[in-house]
């Protein structure tokens, strides 16, 4: 049973990134080539909200938060990454029922395509929050280094939950409708628009249990502030990762024999 | 030789679909996580035991729902069985579901890269096997064309391309070998000898027992998920052919309306017609070239049989048959929409449906016309008439046998010259 990809020998791992690049590389080609703006579609979502937003919180409601623009820019696209990954991953399974029956196919591979596809839309529009950050005089730190670590934790945390909501979503159809709007919840409760520093002191530590609130911070502090993200933050969120994509896999990798025969 | 496939007392559980457990976490939510591991069960497999030789090509026949393909995925490991195990030795291809992972928008060329990493190659491999592989489907000016201007032939085409070219020590096959025009199933089938002959292990799930026959070394004969014979071809397929034959008289209905033939035959069922009657056969008419009735025809006229059926109820691609024989029962064509690769629509209410013979070129004589409607993949008769309808040839110059050819005597001097005409 070669199924899973548990036997970890070069030429199995080179197939695994062979297997991820086409299918990551079929989305993409699906999704854009019959559209006259192509790649520029992975900026519209994203802009289209960043002016709601400025309209609403900095014109409307007039919050006082500095350069709101590149700030909500980034708290946007980071989220949107996480969000719009999640949210396929929860299908990935279901909506792949010919492949993942497939002799040998590594199903595991489906949500990692989820994943990926997404860091690929979030990587084209990174060059637009640069260039809003030269425009709003910010400019960049050498700190910026650092961001493909926070990238890194962020693609195990989501892919771990990832593996979690596909196969929730393969034994219950419904996990899919309920991901969706917890996702929608937690947008609110992620500083996407607005700063963790507002909310009110006593239900600080319970907002902080949530990862997307440190991981928000971390892309704000390289490259708004210009300084290092907490360390200790940035660890805790890096173990939590780890272990959430490990776990994630594992409970995967178990059921993955029963969703064969259920979906 | 060591086996390249070994099953022992394979067997495999399924939950039915109407079973009890919830399917959402709404349900599962209302009934309190209660029945989540409850429902009735039933084997899709029961204790299978069969071992494949590298080089060896082994058929498996058996009716919808038999396991068959339950049993081929066991073996490429999808799935876990129950009791029992699979051992494989080397590399497992499949030819199941052709076009896994094909997606309309993109082109024929990147859908070969996409399902070619799918089936198991590397990029790397699929690169070097490119030229081949779009040779092999014979698609080169289409190549760079959407795959959603191809027509199903043409798809087919590029999966049966793709997944030949995965030198597989064990290749697993279901019911795909009805690719394209003859000329590619030829092709097909020219490749899976290749592979036989560099000591792949095959096994073939098909309903064209002939196929079985001339292809298999050893058959398999499945039913309600238990192996009930395996070994020489020849003698499974008998024995799965008599046991069609037995249920199709066990479902054929004690009483039934007695109907007259145009030729004032009475058909009467378990005497001169058999079937389940879910799709009845209601008239039998044969015609000539002028649209009479044919009763008396010229060897070498035109012959249309034009079947109409009454389906009360849904049928779902169902076959149907027109054979001609002697008197004495020799078979002298023996024609099926199935072997036609002519796939029905879903039949419900009443429809007509016709064989076009357009020239018949049979010796003088009675021959009887026998037409049957079968269910999918023929596992039991719906409506066969049997000997009920006949047609006369007027005599020819032909004394024995049945075909009566199109043919003249030409009368010359010796000459080397090959025959011209």
């Amino acid at each position: 049973m070669k199924n899973l990809g548990g036997n970890l020998d070069v030429q199995r791992l080179i197939y695994l990134r062979d297997l991820l690049r086409e299918l990551v590389v079929r989305d993409l080609k699906v999704r854009y080539k019959r559209s006259v703006l192509g790649f520029a579609w992975a900026l519209v979502t994203p802009l289209l909200f960043l002016s709601v937003f400025y309209f609403i919180f900095k014109v409307a409601l007039s919050l006082e938060i500095p350069r709101f623009g590149t700030y909500a820019f980034t708290g946007m696209l980071v989220y949107s990454w996480f969000q719009t990954s999640v949210s396929q991953a929860s299908g990935a399974i279901t909506d792949s029922r010919e492949l993942i029956r497939w002799p040998g196919f590594a199903a595991a591979v489906l949500p990692a395509v989820s994943v990926t596809t997404n860091l690929i839309h979030f990587m084209l529009a990174l060059p637009l929050l640069m260039m809003f950050l030269l425009i709003d005089g910010t400019g960049l730190k050498s700190v910026v280094l650092l961001l493909p670590v926070v990238i890194a934790i962020q693609f195990a945390l989501t892919l771990g939950l990832g593996y979690l909501v596909a196969a929730g979503n393969a034994l219950f159809h419904d996990t899919q409708h309920l991901v969706a709007v917890l996702l929608q919840l937690l947008f609110f409760l992620t500083p996407v628009f607005y700063d963790a520093g507002m909310v009110p002191e006593r239900y600080q530590a319970l907002y902080r249990l949530n990862p997307m609130v440190h991981l928000v911070e971390a892309y704000r502090a390289i490259l708004l502030g210009g300084t290092w993200p907490s360390g200790s933050d940035l660890l805790t969120l890096g173990l939590l990762a780890a272990g959430l994509l490990y776990v994630g896999h594992r409970v995967f990798v178990h059921l993955s024999y029963r969703f064969v025969e259920e979906v | 030789m060591p086996h390249a496939i070994v099953v022992e007392g394979l067997a495999k559980q399924f939950r039915r679909y109407h079973a009890d457990r919830p399917q959402t976490l709404k349900e599962a939510f209302v009934r309190r996580w209660q029945h989540i591991r409850a429902g009735e069960r039933f084997w899709a497999l029961r204790d299978v035991s069969f071992d494949v030789e590298p080089g060896q090509l082994v058929g498996i026949v058996g009716s919808n729902g038999a396991g068959k393909s339950t049993l081929l995925r066991l073996i490429g490991g999808v799935g876990h069985p129950d009791k029992g195990n699979v051992k494989i030795q080397g590399r497992v291809a499949a030819l199941l579901e052709l076009g896994t992972g094909f997606h309309s928008e993109l082109t024929g060329r990147e859908n070969v890269f996409v399902s070619g990493v799918i089936a198991g190659l590397t990029r790397r491999q699929v690169t070097q096997r490119l030229d081949s592989i779009v040779a092999f489907s014979e698609l080169e000016p289409f190549i760079d064309s959407p795959l959603r201007t191809y027509s199903t032939g043409m798809q087919m085409r590029l999966a049966f391309a793709i997944g030949v070219h995965t030198k597989p020590d064990v290749l697993l096959i279901d019911e795909v070998l009805a690719v394209g025009d003859l000329a590619f199933q030829q092709k097909c089938l020219a490749r899976i000898s290749q592979f036989k002959a560099d000591n792949c292990a095959i096994v073939l799930v098909s309903h064209d027992l002939g196929q079985i026959r001339r292809l298999c070394d050893k058959a398999l004969w499945l039913r309600c998920g238990r192996l009930l014979a395996q070994g020489e071809p020849e003698a499974v397929i008998e024995q799965y052919v008599a046991e069609m034959e037995t249920e199709t008289r066990r479902k054929t209905p004690t009483e039934w309306p007695v109907r007259t033939t145009p030729e004032g035959k009475e058909l009467r069922v378990h005497e001169n017609r058999f079937g389940s009657m879910e799709l009845e056969i209601v008239s039998v008419r044969m015609f000539d070239r002028q649209g009479r009735p044919a009763i008396e025809l010229r060897s070498g006229d035109p012959l249309h049989v034009e079947i109409d059926y009454s389906a009360p109820q849904r049928i779902e691609a169902p076959v149907f048959s027109v054979t001609i024989s002697t008197e004495d029962g020799q078979a002298c064509t023996d024609l099926s929409t199935a072997a036609a690769g002519v796939t029905l629509p879903m039949l419900e209410g009443e429809g007509r449906i016709t064989l076009h013979f357009e020239r018949l070129d049979l010796n003088g004589g009675r021959y009887y016309v026998d037409v049957g409607a079968y269910k999918q993949n023929w596992d039991y008769a719906y409506d066969c008439h049997w000997h009920s309808y006949s047609i006369t040839v007027l005599p020819t110059d032909n004394k024995k046998g049945f075909l009566h050819p199109p043919h003249s005597w030409e009368f010359g001097d010796i000459s080397h010259e090959p025959i011209q005409k």
